[in-house]
């Protein structure tokens, strides 16, 4: 069976697209644009609220919204919004999929970027902040030039989250007949075709990996040095706060309360 | 809410088009890269993903027919997603089964198969070999004897359109043939019946169950089971005992080489490739074969009678 | 071809959809239960010793996280498809669910269980061995009990994401309450047929709320002594 997926793999003519069949790469190409259209639809939604929530404190029950609708079943809300929009469309257009797709997509990344941007404003000590006013900033300077660069750590965690969240439903997407990677699942468990299959759940599992790596050393190079503590190894003990990992992130906000 | 989200949708209309510019899928009506411009070769088909890659699918077409599309958009099992799509023209011909009630309603066209591509599917029980005794024979070869194409499609309209329950659905049919007459014929047999996860095939097992129950048996069902990969080893092994079939299908389960296409000579081939305690019963003459659709509007607008015209040059 | 009242498409006919197709719902309801619970107690008997160790020995520590960190990075449809191979397993082997759903929650409570033994303080340890303690009474009978909130709050997410993961597996073919949304999807010719939908979309909710209950339950008989001292 390795071997089989193997040969798959390496077969060429299953990377390339033709005009009849959609090659790797193309699906590669469908499923990145469906995720990175919602994640920035996310991010520019769940940033300036995150943020104005954060610096406020006002109206933080958004958040508590938002993670509840974290206990939806994404599958069900994907074929709920297809069966009522897909209809509506005429012609050779999946819009009509595409849209509940992003939908979904995009309330499944705002909770992760909302409340770790909230609670990423709201760690920042309150010295440090009470030092910014003192030095005579005003509120939006205080959030742009002091809260917003130290809650970055937490701000990347939850996009960290987000955008892995969102490359896994956009698999799913095929299940309401989109391209994207996830093709190569449900066409290979209808084809009987189960190196096709398997091949498809090493790819989507390929590019959550990369991704997440990519995103580890992109925060690695942008949160300022002053912030993240890297500037020599500190003791073992502090480790949870030096490697923010995005599922602890969300958990130790979670925690919060309850250790409390 | 509903403002929001059509503003929503919207937005995300604007975004995938920006951004989707490049790969745009209308441009597949320029005629321009169309190889020998056919009919076909501008179209959009769709279907199931495994009609891609069966003998008597897009291989097939083109084998017997020389028939090769522009585009294959993947849809679904003869289910609402493909009836949706050939609807509102996001493909132009389809795969669909020839009971589906929706053809009718939708006035599409069923293009004839002169040269019989899709293999005979007619409606047939699959009995474990101990099971099989004369009067769950009598029984189900009774029903067996009743069903009807039109038969069927009213069935499955009452599902489908109706969303009435299939074991309803089932009792009334029993009611209606006369088949619901209670009897000890099969007093003392015990089975399972399954079925797959598709309408029809559940109100073929409710049926099936409906008759024996009247009949003495004790009957448990196993109904809306995925795949034929997950309920034939089932089957097989014993766990299940009866099951709705069709004939074309299931021998080119057994036998992928199988290369038979009239009724009888696909219940022949079967009768001979199920396993040992296996046995197929009487089929129907009611039958639920794959056929290639298109709407009103296109078999019109390029005269398509059989799928051999398709090949036509335009 | 008139719809019966019977036959309502409207959202709101859930209700009566779930009482013509009790049994079966009931079924779906059972099955999705027991993929969300038992791959979390199966998963919590594994990082028990995992996190234990990665405690107790602190080279064990970072590779450990890095490992279940990669882990959790996988989709979980993937996951499913990947596991029979892996383990050699028949492509559709019913077990892969269950697995896969395991394997995420070993992931995710490793770390909550080392950083859970982690906050008990030294002063803690040192009292308990004081007393005499020997380290396998002391870590079942001092810093287990400490660890227990941490460990709650890392079981409530586990299980909530389970019951959602588990709708995934709907969408190959596995039971489960995701099996509504296929009938929803499979019966909404032309006009939406809601109810196996809603349906589905609420039992997933309220599964999620009463396993929810269940465990911040438990928390609480096991840690009788957080509400003898009033915070």
């Amino acid at each position: 069976m390795i071997g089989d997926v193997f040969s798959w793999l390496s077969d060429p003519t299953h990377w390339q697209s033709t005009n009849f069949d959609t090659g790797i790469w193309g699906q590669l190409g469908a499923h990145l644009r469906y995720s990175a259209i919602a994640l920035v639809i996310a991010l520019v939604i769940a940033l300036p609220l995150g943020l104005w929530i954060g610096h406020t404190n006002k109206a933080t029950w958004i958040v508590s919204a938002a993670n509840a609708i974290r206990a939806l079943p994404s599958v069900g809300l994907l074929v709920l919004l297809v069966v009522i929009i897909a209809p509506h469309f005429y012609g050779r257009t999946d819009t009509g999929y595409v849209i509940p797709t992003e939908i979904v997509l995009v309330l499944l990344a705002i909770p992760s970027i909302l409340s770790n941007t909230v609670a990423g404003v709201q760690n920042v000590d309150r010295a440090v902040r009470d030092a910014a006013y003192g030095m005579g900033m005003t509120g939006p300077q205080v959030l742009f030039r002091v809260e917003t660069p130290n809650a970055l750590p937490l701000i990347f965690s939850g996009f960290r989250s987000a955008t892995l969240q969102v490359i896994a439903t956009a698999t799913i997407a095929s299940y309401v007949t989109l391209g994207g990677l996830g093709r190569f699942i449900y066409d290979g468990l209808a084809q009987q075709d189960y190196p096709q299959m398997i091949s498809g759940g090493l790819l989507v599992a390929a590019l959550a990996l990369i991704l997440d790596l990519l995103l580890a050393l992109l925060q690695r190079y942008t949160v300022s040095r002053g912030i993240t503590g890297r500037t020599r190894r500190s003791d073992r003990a502090g480790h949870s706060d030096e490697a923010p990992d995005p599922r602890s992130a969300v958990l130790t906000e979670d925690l919060a309360p309850e250790a409390a | 809410m509903r403002t929001k989200l059509v503003a929503l949708a919207a937005a995300a209309t604007a975004l995938t088009m920006g951004l989707s510019g490049c790969g745009s899928d209308s441009s597949s009506n320029s005629g321009s890269s169309s190889k020998g411009g056919t009919i076909s070769s501008q179209m959009i088909f769709g279907g199931p993903p495994e009609f891609k890659t069966r003998t008597d699918g897009i291989p097939g077409l083109e084998k017997n027919y020389g028939v090769t599309f522009g585009k294959y958009t993947v849809t679904d099992t003869g289910g609402p997603v493909t009836v949706n799509a050939l609807k509102r023209g996001q493909v132009d011909a389809v795969d669909l089964f020839t009971t589906d009630p929706a053809i009718k309603a939708n006035d599409f066209v069923i293009l004839e198969d002169p040269k019989a591509n899709f293999a005979a599917q007619n409606i047939v029980p699959i009995v474990s070999k101990d099971k099989a005794t004369a009067g769950v024979k009598t029984v189900l070869n009774g029903i067996q004897a009743k069903l009807t194409d039109d038969g069927l499609g009213t069935l499955i309209g009452q599902v489908q359109n109706d969303k009435k329950d299939p074991a309803d659905v089932a009792k009334g049919w029993l009611t209606e043939n006369g088949l619901d007459t209670t009897g000890t014929g099969a007093k003392g047999v015990t089975l399972t019946v399954g079925s797959a996860n598709f309408p029809e095939n559940v109100i073929l097992a409710e049926i099936y169950a409906g008759a024996l129950t009247a009949q003495g048996a004790t009957v448990k069902t196993k109904l809306n089971i995925g795949s034929r990969e997950k309920y034939y080893p089932a089957l097989k092994a014993g766990s299940l005992d009866l099951f709705p079939e069709y004939t074309g299908t299931i021998l080119q389960y057994i036998d992928k080489t199988a290369t038979a296409t009239s009724s009888d000579d696909v219940y022949a081939a079967l009768g001979k490739a199920l396993p040992a305690n296996l046995v197929a019963l009487d089929q129907a003459e009611a039958q639920d074969s794959d056929a290639v659709v298109v709407t009103k509007e296109t078999a019109d607008k390029y005269k398509l009678k059989t799928i051999a015209d398709l090949a036509k040059k335009n | 071809m008139i719809p019966l009242d019977a036959a309502s498409s409207s959202p709101w006919h859930f209700w009566g959809y779930f009482l013509d197709h009790r049994s079966q719902d009931l079924g779906y309801l059972w099955d999705h239960t027991w993929l969300s619970v038992v791959p979390v107690v199966v998963g919590l008997l594994l990082a028990l010793p995992l996190g234990w160790l990665s405690r107790r020995y602190n080279w064990v520590y970072p590779p450990m996280m890095s490992i279940t960190g990669l882990l959790y990075t996988i989709p979980s449809i993937a996951l499913f498809v990947l596991i029979p191979p892996l383990l050699g397993l028949d492509p559709l082997s019913p077990l892969q669910v269950p697995i896969a759903l395991s394997v995420y929650s070993v992931a995710l409570l490793v770390r909550v269980v080392a950083d859970g033994l982690g906050a008990v303080s030294p002063e803690t340890l040192q009292a308990a061995t004081a007393i005499g303690f020997k380290p396998l009474g002391r870590f079942f009978r001092v810093e287990l009990p400490i660890a227990v909130p941490v460990i709650t709050a890392g079981l409530r997410v586990a299980i909530v994401a389970n019951v959602s993961i588990v709708t995934v597996a709907g969408t190959i073919g596995f039971d489960n309450l995701g099996r509504l949304f296929d009938e929803g999807f499979k019966l909404s010719t032309d006009t939406p047929y809601y109810p196996p939908i809603i349906l589905g979309i609420i039992l997933c909710v309220l599964l999620a709320l009463v396993l929810d209950g269940l465990v911040l339950l438990v928390n609480r008989l096991l840690t009788p002594w957080r509400r003898a001292v009033p915070t």
